[in-house]
């Protein structure tokens, strides 16, 4: 609500590309007479808190790149939009933080270079799941940094003083959701957060769902598929039994149930360990994470949240080999992996991750868990993500009517399963616009 | 200007008509050189854009198969607009944002009114203490005030909700039912003050004459407000309407950062919200200039149509 003039709405949008399109800073220094005594410099935009921490061991290590850190806003936020526009105006920075869920739309827009020359020798450094989120058409466009298989974080001296045991399986947890909101009206197993695709979708993912499968020339859809009903029924009945609260996570409502032992446990990848410690200090020591309660008694099913973090060589770079060989330096270096774990990048998209020092032993994390290798737990469960899971282009359509219809089932008290009806209609039709081919 | 146009006669009998001619285009172009910068800034940063959207709101970028190819810029002409127009949730925003109207806009001009017409009577107590304390929440920015008012619409971190509940009302302000008048109260604060110093300047600018001659005929307080100052501040107030009327169209800032609090709000609660989500998330400028060309075809039409009824013959006294 700016008291301004009556076109500034239809300059918002023409501003925003205007602005974008402005160079923050020249992405490359041009090269100049003295090029071999001058380091060449590299832009990486990130939004990774304390990422820098990585750019300099990076830089520390390269006498001869220099990498600029630009922070930016996180890309869902504006970030991307400000990545398109730099690459549509050819000043693009050299490497940027994409999500995997994001990737296929930097590849529809034709901004992410093709490594696949650079990478291929280290590609084996990557665990698998991870390399296969990069590549379209059998050309690589990423370099995977980090993933996020899911894990159950709980209050584990609430659980023990009511005496729940870790649920294992989803009926335990329903079961154990009552008992804690027996034991206080207050008080809940977990958030439901409306407000967040990634973690609705990790649970679809977990139940068995495919989304998004290609089929010949065309994406085949199932939003709705009755995986993801199965899930969305069980959230169904702990919310009409009022068993979880129905609140944003990461919302400062949720920052203070968490504090205050409201709400008890949280699904989320390794960097909610992140989230957790910073902010909610007071309960070090009370905390636990799990493997994700089974559909089946015994499966080591899970899913992942928004699949994970890569980084990526945006269209237009003058120095493709230096920002391919950064990209990979940053994301498979131990030390650097070990920075980038203990800063809550995410778990480390490597193969092998028995070399990453934080991972072996993190005194401060662990004694948050009451001296839990949390880690274990993380290891497990990105070795069973399923990698059929693909993601498709506009994937920010398929956040925003998920979102926005799981809202409105809560508000209107409809059920949740029409919600996910709701959503995959939206998506049809939405990729079906684009000139994207789907069957249904 | 007799005496200027006396100097031009006097140079065309001194040095003839050419000259004059010569001098009168100097100061054209002095005139011009002194306009030029306005200009030019305001092409380049106000209309251009506005044409710039325009033309965009005309094409559509179009992919084949998985969508990984490379795209098309295709011209969809008036495409984007009947998508927009026809989709459901825009139309749910069009006619919230018109509730809001409906609900803001007087609500805002009686408040600024009366606390400046309060201030006014000469009176109150340190008037010129609390004007400041009323314009001071303009100061604040509009995306810190949602901030501090998302804390206090919040049970579990407001301490007033939970006072309330504590005395037995369970108060919801980000229910969809409130949530309008919840976004309604943000905006209240914030700009009523504002507001209120517009008007307020208005009434000083009252020749203390007319009140004295008022105090002759034996007008009391209530009669000078109704026969005296609303009336002689009548153009204030109609400008506080205008500014409230495009202000509020423009609705974006207040429900964007309320949304991650309430089920009530989604992406496409007002046109500039689902603008801002198609440009900025979907990465579809085209629909948003779309979107954005057609609430400023109706925030002009609306202004127009206001300032129209207001200005119209017979229509001075009310």
């Amino acid at each position: 609500m700016t008291r301004s003039k009556i076109a500034v709405a239809a300059g918002l949008v023409a501003f925003g590309l205007a602005a974008c399109s402005s160079p923050a800073q020249n992405p490359t220094t041009s090269p100049t007479a003295n090029e071999s005594t001058e380091p060449l410099t590299l832009t990486f935009q990130s939004w990774v808190p304390n990422i820098d921490r990585a750019v300099d061991l990076f830089n520390e290590a390269h006498p001869n790149i220099h990498v600029n850190l630009e922070t930016i806003t996180a890309g869902p936020d504006g970030g991307y939009a400000k990545m398109f526009s730099a690459v549509q105006a050819g000043n693009a920075a050299d490497v940027a933080q994409v999500g995997y869920d994001w990737l296929p739309d930097f590849v529809r827009n034709g901004a992410a270079e093709d490594i696949t020359a650079g990478f291929q020798s280290s590609a084996s450094l990557f665990q698998q799941w991870g390399v296969d989120a990069m590549t379209f058409g059998g050309a690589v466009y990423g370099v995977p940094q980090a993933s996020s298989p899911l894990g159950l974080y709980y209050r584990s001296d609430i659980f023990e003083g009511l005496g729940i045991e870790t649920p294992q399986t989803w009926d335990e947890f329903y079961q154990a959701a009552k008992a804690v909101h027996a034991s206080d009206p207050n008080r809940y197993i977990a958030a439901f957060a409306y407000n967040q695709t990634p973690w609705l979708l990790g649970l679809s993912e977990q139940a068995g769902a495919v989304w998004f499968e290609p089929e010949n020339d065309a994406w085949k859809v199932s939003v709705n598929d009755p995986e993801t009903k199965k899930m969305a029924e069980f959230w169904q009945k702990l919310i009409d039994e009022d068993l979880v609260k129905i609140e944003a996570d990461m919302s400062n409502e949720w920052y203070a149930d968490i504090q205050n032992g409201n709400v008890l446990s949280w699904i989320c990848g390794s960097w909610g360990d992140a989230i957790i410690r910073g902010n909610a200090p007071a309960t070090s020591g009370k905390w636990a994470v799990s493997y994700l309660p089974q559909w089946t008694a015994g499966a080591k099913d899970t899913g992942t949240w928004a699949g994970g973090s890569a980084n990526v060589v945006l269209k237009g770079t003058k120095h493709l080999k230096e920002a391919i060989e950064f990209a990979i330096w940053l994301n498979s270096n131990p030390e650097s992996v070990s920075t980038l774990v203990s800063i809550g990048a995410g778990w480390p998209a490597l193969a092998d991750t028995t070399q990453i020092p934080s991972l072996q032993d993190d005194p401060t994390v662990f004694a948050f868990y009451g001296g839990q290798n949390i880690w274990d737990v993380f290891a497990e469960s990105d070795k069973n993500v399923a990698s059929r899971w693909k993601w498709p282009p506009l994937v920010s359509s398929l956040y925003t009517s998920v979102t926005d219809n799981v809202k409105a089932s809560i508000n209107n008290k409809t059920p949740l399963t029409q919600a996910f009806d709701a959503a995959q209609a939206a998506m049809v039709a939405a990729m079906r616009d684009a000139g994207i081919s789907v069957v249904e | 200007m007799t005496a200027a146009a006396t100097a031009i006669t006097a140079d065309d009998v001194l040095h003839g008509p050419t000259d004059a001619r010569r001098r009168s285009n100097k100061r054209i172009g002095v005139a011009l050189l002194f306009v030029l910068p306005f200009t030019l800034m305001f092409l380049a940063f106000y209309v251009a854009p506005i044409i710039y959207a325009i033309v965009d709101s005309t094409f559509a970028m179009k992919s084949s198969g998985l969508g990984f190819g490379p795209q098309q810029h295709v011209f969809v002409f008036l495409d984007n607009y009947m998508a927009a127009l026809s989709s459901p949730d825009f139309q749910a925003g069009l006619g919230r944002l018109f509730l809001f109207c409906l609900i803001e806009v007087p609500l805002m001009v009686v408040t600024a009114g009366v606390l400046a017409l309060l201030l006014d009577t000469g009176k109150t107590l340190w008037p010129r203490g609390f004007r400041v304390i009323y314009f001071m929440p303009y100061g604040v920015p509009g995306v810190i005030a949602t901030l501090l008012w998302g804390f206090l619409y919040i049970p579990s971190t407001s301490p007033v909700l939970q006072g309330l509940s504590r005395a037995g009302i369970d108060l919801q302000p980000l229910d969809s039912g409130n949530v309008l008048f919840a976004i309604a109260n943000i905006s209240l604060w914030l700009y009523a003050g504002y507001n209120m110093i517009v008007l307020t300047a208005a009434l000083n600018s009252i020749p203390t004459e007319i009140y004295e001659a008022a105090r002759i005929d034996r007008a009391g307080e209530w009669a000078m407000v109704w026969r005296i100052k609303l009336p002689l501040i009548r153009p204030s107030i109609v400008l506080v309407t205008l500014f409230t009327i495009i202000g509020t169209l423009q609705l974006f800032v207040e429900p964007l950062v309320l949304s991650p609090l309430t089920t009530a709000i989604n992406s496409t609660f007002t046109p500039n919200m689902a603008a801002y989500n198609a440009a900025f998330a979907k990465n579809n400028s085209s629909v948003a200039a779309a979107m954005a060309v057609i609430v400023a075809v109706i925030a002009f039409a609306m202004s127009i149509g206001f300032l129209k009824i207001v200005n119209r013959k017979g229509s001075e006294a009310w």
